[in-house]
């Protein structure tokens, strides 16, 4: 039907790239709609917790093959159980090979499973290339519950260990260093650089250097029930680099955020820019071709929403009525309809005076069927070129307003993205991989529409001028 | 005279506009108990003040109190806190209009005052030089790049540039603000990274200026990138319109030089609306400023914007909406009679 | 002859191939006469104005013929030259809707006076003088002068370009279409106009409308044009009552008149896509006389009595 369209369509590069560009924006956006909750923001996203493990504010992995001085991957181990008794051991074993520290280290245990309530003791160790184990922490754990076992402990909120901000472990693993090199370093200290400096660490000079080797964690529980279980246990060993776009300043995965940022990008857009064409070229036939009351009407009313200034007014009325996503595309819906409506009135008020549609009026058809059988199909081609091309200025303003500050905390966006990077120094701290990504994937999205609209050209035009 | 009239006529509609948005704040914070909240919170600080004063003269703590209650209940009476909140429209329209919005909560003005009026005003000139600046140096860029598009049309050039134009429409700006920052400032470090002056400022006024420009490069770099695409292709658009009509064609029949054509018959004729798509723009490029300021730290009314956000201060945000919805409406109506000026299709 | 213009032939290069515009047209014009160029919309009047104002558009491409003005060969001469010399000097043109072809932002007296002050260096007050008395000639007051177009009716504009069109007295005027847009009372006005315009002036008019009883009314010989070439062209008066062509004669015959009881017919089918013309003649497929060889071949051009024919019936 369309064949000599899609052809003109298709024939400059803008309508191939385009078209390119947009069906990966959209085969994305399905991939995560599939396998993304719906609720991914509120429950994942924004949910400190969930991204406790992750290192905080690390380049991507990949950032190790430019770099000179590669830093290490994020690990997370996880444990060989051994029982004996009533101790369970949970030992972690794994190789250091990087010039630099981990950032960070940290224990997670969860799932208890527990018959009794009495308290169990935990102990760290650790063994290092250099050394025996050595004795890093022990303590306490009790716990009271009404009702009868088992007990389930740690399930939703597991037990967290920040090796790197104990305060038994750097006491420990200072006093070994002192033993074993004779080097001092103070507790307190040490509590403020991060106590893996230490526990990775070898002095040289007045310094410590990464110490390569084997190296072994052993978490021993004494239990008061043999039957007693741990159903998970990891040792986390913070990256200086993560996944494939890094984390921000909440440990949050880059990549997991971006990828979401798809599918509401192109909800965003398609949503404002067909509600705006529908609103827009209904109002624009009704007021061109009905005139009379419902023309002045319509005139006015677009005449004053097209004059107002759009960015103020999104501002002061997300920050007043809340910030929700719905509200902002509703607003660019209500100021956006007008700039249509006043380009399709003048068309309908030169199509009106056709010879077919005074034909149709002669001939006694209805005005709905003359403005869907006439009108409409004569401004469609207009409508959906339009349309297309209003889909990145609901982006680009969604964007602006969430880099604001102004966005819907429920959803992750680009330009959230953007902000919070910006608001943390970003710039001045140059994390690229947090401010560059988002940017770009704004961009090429609009860039898209920006070309198919540009192809559309050709197709419209003509009939414009024919209008005319 | 019929100049004047329809001009008369524009000018209305402004204010209509004016008007719309007002009476659109005025009742979401009716609506929404802000306003109460703002005018409850005037009450208070006054009370306070009366507190302290008397503190000194009245000693019994029972007597104070009855003396604030009475006054509260005068300033509740006075600000119309007793009626429902539409009742107080009229004059929280213009408190608005005389920018009548207190104080700010923590915001304060460059000179330590913390009333609206005061924080507001002082911004004023220093996003009006951004943006106007900005806007003329886009205007003459896209006119010129535009037109020379324009003679090229269908050329790898024309295409080539077009492509670029619409990589500058889909480019947020304050994105490339980052960007600009970023490579130019922290990479190459040509220009600085954020504010109006180095401080301390120059004393001497020449350097001063020189070091003004020099912080408003970047900012100014930003708005003049992040426009110029939108600008040459509408210009381009219009120009090539203009160039297919008859009369370009009969201008070169009777024999006029081709500079000619293109000065009277082309960009003449295409100049009213070439500066319509300015008018519509107006209100991109103040978007605009408020995101480049909030990226460059520009101490102008944008930036306030932001760090009036980030402190949750309504009334900052009233007054910034009020005062840009103004300046934007008076910017239009300017632009609107010399459009008048320019066509004289509608001068009569 | 003052005009001789042979072979002329024309293509525009369009996205579906080339489309032939204008093909072997030769016609010769003479002073103080007036030929009619009548053809269906479409079939290539337009071009045939353009060519010889050497105003064709960019994607036009002129592939045969020459046009002798007085002895100087003018498609050969350049640009600059032709500009200085003939175009608008010695043929000017009437374009074809006169509502566009004014400058709406520049006073129509300045823009008829323009010519004068950039072709002839003359001073402004008096070019500015000689253009009120151009608008006086076509029968506008002088007032007018300080009017902008779009406070003009459609007939004061097309007088206007009339006006303009003789501002520099060139010897012939192309008038492309000069009344198709106007009221039929002011249609008659401005026939009237150009025919007193011709006897006072002893201008050269070629003449083209799509309205043969229009064309009939001016000229002194007709040429009727289909698919872009000259089927018939002859003194006015023998080209109608007498006509030769098969297209002549069902264009006569479409031509309402109160005169006869006959009702007017239409001539079947639709004019031929000329990026793909019929072979042959390409009037065959609407032609009722066509013949075998139609098919085949393109018709040369015959002389039977007073007009020149391309059509096979001739072919003796
Ligand atoms: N610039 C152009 N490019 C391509 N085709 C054209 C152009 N101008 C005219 N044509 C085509 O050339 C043919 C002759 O046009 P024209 O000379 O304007 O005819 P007329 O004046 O008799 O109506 C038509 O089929 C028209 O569509
Ligand atoms: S040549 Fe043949 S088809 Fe063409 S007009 Fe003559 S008779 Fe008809
Ligand atoms: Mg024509």
């Amino acid at each position: 039907m369309f064949k000599e369209e899609i052809k003109i369509f298709l024939k400059g590069g803008s309508g191939k790239v385009g078209l390119a560009l947009f069906t990966l924006l959209l085969a994305l956006s399905l991939y995560v709609i599939a396998s993304f909750p719906l609720d991914f923001g509120v429950r994942y996203w924004n949910n400190p917790s969930y991204w406790a493990d992750y290192p905080i504010t690390v380049p991507p992995a990949w950032y190790n093959f430019f770099s000179d001085n590669p830093k290490p991957e994020h690990k997370i181990i996880s444990a060989e159980e051994k029982s004996f008794d009533n101790n369970l051991q949970l030992s972690f074993r794994f190789k250091q090979v990087y010039d630099d520290f981990p950032s960070f280290i940290s224990l997670r245990l969860g799932k208890f499973t527990l018959n009794s309530l009495n308290p169990l003791t935990l102990e760290l160790y650790l063994k290092r290339p250099d050394s025996e184990f050595i004795l890093l922490k022990r303590q306490i754990l009790t716990s009271s519950f009404e009702g009868n076992p088992p007990f389930n402990l740690y399930f939703d909120e597991p037990l967290r260990i920040s090796l790197t901000a104990d305060p038994d472990v750097s006491f420990e693993i200072s006093s070994f260093l002192s033993r074993k090199y004779n080097f001092k370093i103070l507790q307190t200290e040490l509590l403020s650089k991060g106590a893996h400096v230490a526990l990775f660490g070898k002095p040289e000079k007045d310094i410590l250097i990464p110490l390569k080797g084997d190296y072994e964690i052993v978490v021993n529980l004494k239990l008061s029930d043999p039957k007693d279980k741990v159903g998970e246990a990891r040792l986390i060993l913070g990256g200086g680099v993560y996944g494939l776009m890094g984390t921000d300043s909440l440990g949050r995965d880059l990549f997991v955020g971006l990828l979401f940022g798809f599918p509401v990008a192109l909800f965003i857009g398609a949503v404002v820019s067909f509600l705006v064409a529908l609103i827009g070229t209904f109002n624009g036939i009704i007021s061109g071709y009905m005139g009379g009351k419902s023309d002045t009407l319509i005139q006015r009313a677009s005449d004053i929403l097209a004059n107002m200034p759009l960015l103020p007014l999104l501002i002061f009325l997300t920050f007043v009525l809340g910030q929700k996503l719905w509200l902002v595309m509703l607003i660019l819906i209500v100021f956006g309809w007008p700039g249509l409506t006043i380009l399709i009135r003048s068309m309908v008020l030169q199509i009106k005076s056709f010879q077919f549609i005074e034909a149709a009026q002669a001939l006694g058809s209805t005005r709905g069927r003359i403005i869907l059988k006439h009108i409409f199909p004569q401004t469609a081609p207009f409508v959906f070129a339009q349309m297309i091309f209003s889909v990145p200025g609901a982006i680009l303003a969604e964007a602006a307003l969430s880099f604001l500050g102004l966005g819907d905390p429920s959803l992750p966006t680009w330009g959230q993205i953007l902000e919070l990077g910006f608001r943390r120094g970003g710039i001045y701290s140059g994390y690229w991989w947090w401010i560059l990504p988002p940017g770009i994937l704004i961009m090429i999205t609009a860039f898209t529409f920006l070309l198919i609209a540009l192809a559309l050209e050709p197709l419209v035009n003509p009939r414009l001028r024919r209008i005319k | 005279m019929i100049v004047g009239k329809k001009l008369a006529l524009r000018g209305i509609t402004l204010l209509g506009v004016l008007f719309s948005v007002l009476l659109l704040v005025v009742v979401t914070l009716g609506a929404t108990g802000l306003s109460d909240n703002m005018l409850k919170a005037i009450v208070s600080d006054q009370l306070r003040e009366l507190r302290t004063s008397l503190a000194q003269t009245i000693r019994d703590p029972l007597e104070l109190e009855k003396v604030l209650e009475q006054r509260r209940n005068q300033l509740y009476d006075f600000y119309g806190l007793d009626e429902p909140w539409y009742n107080r429209l009229p004059d929280l329209i213009i408190r608005v209009l005389s920018l009548d919005l207190g104080s700010a909560r923590n915001l304060k003005s460059f000179s330590g005052s913390s009333k609206v009026s005061d924080i507001v005003l002082e911004r004023l000139p220093n996003t009006i030089l951004l943006v106007t600046t900005a806007l003329i140096i886009s205007g003459l860029l896209g006119l010129y790049f535009g037109v020379k598009l324009a003679i090229k049309a269908g050329t790898k050039f024309d295409r080539f540039f077009s492509y670029l134009s619409s990589i500058s429409y889909a480019l947020p700006t304050w994105w490339l603000g980052i960007i600009f920052i970023l490579l130019l400032a922290f990479q190459l470090r040509i220009f600085p990274p954020t504010g109006m002056y180095s401080s301390p400022p120059p004393s001497d006024n020449l350097l001063k200026f020189l070091d003004l420009l020099w912080h408003a490069s970047l900012p100014i770099l930003t708005l003049v990138v992040a426009s110029i695409g939108g600008w040459i292709y509408s210009v381009r658009t219009m120009v090539l319109n203009v160039a297919q009509e008859d009369f370009v064609t009969l201008g070169r029949a009777k024999g006029l030089k081709e500079s000619t054509i293109m000065k009277r018959y082309i960009i003449r004729v295409a100049a009213p609306p070439i500066l319509t798509g300015l008018i519509l723009g107006l209100a991109g490029s103040l978007g605009g400023a408020i995101l480049t300021e909030t990226v460059f730290g520009w101490p102008g009314m944008g930036r306030l914007y932001y760090d009036a956000i980030l402190a949750l201060d309504e009334n900052v945000i009233i007054a910034l909406t009020f005062l840009f919805t103004l300046i934007y409406i008076i910017a239009r109506f300017i632009l609107e009679a010399l459009y008048m000026v320019l066509d004289p299709r509608v001068r009569y | 002859m003052m005009l001789e213009l042979k072979d002329l032939t024309v293509n525009y290069l369009t996205d579906r191939g080339r489309l032939k515009a204008l093909n072997k047209v030769s016609f010769s014009l003479s002073e103080g006469e007036a030929l009619g160029v009548v053809g269906e919309s479409g079939s290539g009047k337009t071009t045939l104005g353009l060519s010889l104002m050497r105003l064709l558009p960019k994607n036009a491409e002129l592939l045969e013929g020459k046009a002798i003005f007085n002895g100087l060969d003018i498609f050969g001469l350049l640009e600059e030259e032709f500009r200085r010399k003939i175009r608008w000097k010695k043929i000017s043109m009437v374009f074809q809707g006169a509502m566009n072809s004014l400058n709406p932002v520049i006073k129509v007296g300045h823009q008829v006076a323009e010519p004068l002050i950039e072709h002839e260096n003359l001073p402004k007050p008096e070019a500015y003088r000689r253009a009120e008395e151009a608008l006086e000639q076509v029968g506008l007051n002088r007032q007018v002068f300080h009017c902008y177009p779009h406070e003009l009716s459609g007939g004061m504009k097309q007088r206007i370009v009339i006006a303009m069109a003789l501002i520099l007295s060139p010897k012939i005027v192309i008038l492309d279409e000069p009344t198709s847009a106007l009221d039929v009372s002011i249609q008659a006005q401005i026939i009237n106009l150009l025919k007193k315009l011709k006897w006072e002036l002893s201008l050269s008019f070629i003449f083209i409308t799509h309205d043969i009883s229009l064309a009939s009314d001016i000229s002194d010989r007709i040429a009727v044009v289909y698919a872009g070439e000259i089927v018939e062209i002859g003194p006015s008066e023998d080209v109608l009552l007498n006509p030769k062509h098969p297209y002549t004669k069902e264009l006569l015959e479409s031509i309402p008149r109160i005169t006869l009881d006959k009702l007017p017919s239409f001539i079947a089918g639709s004019p031929p896509d000329m990026v793909d013309p019929p072979k042959g003649c390409k009037f065959h497929p609407r032609c009722p006389e066509v013949m075998d060889i139609c098919y085949r071949e393109e018709p040369k051009d015959f002389t039977v009595s007073k007009q020149r024919v391309r059509c096979w019936l001739y072919n003796d």
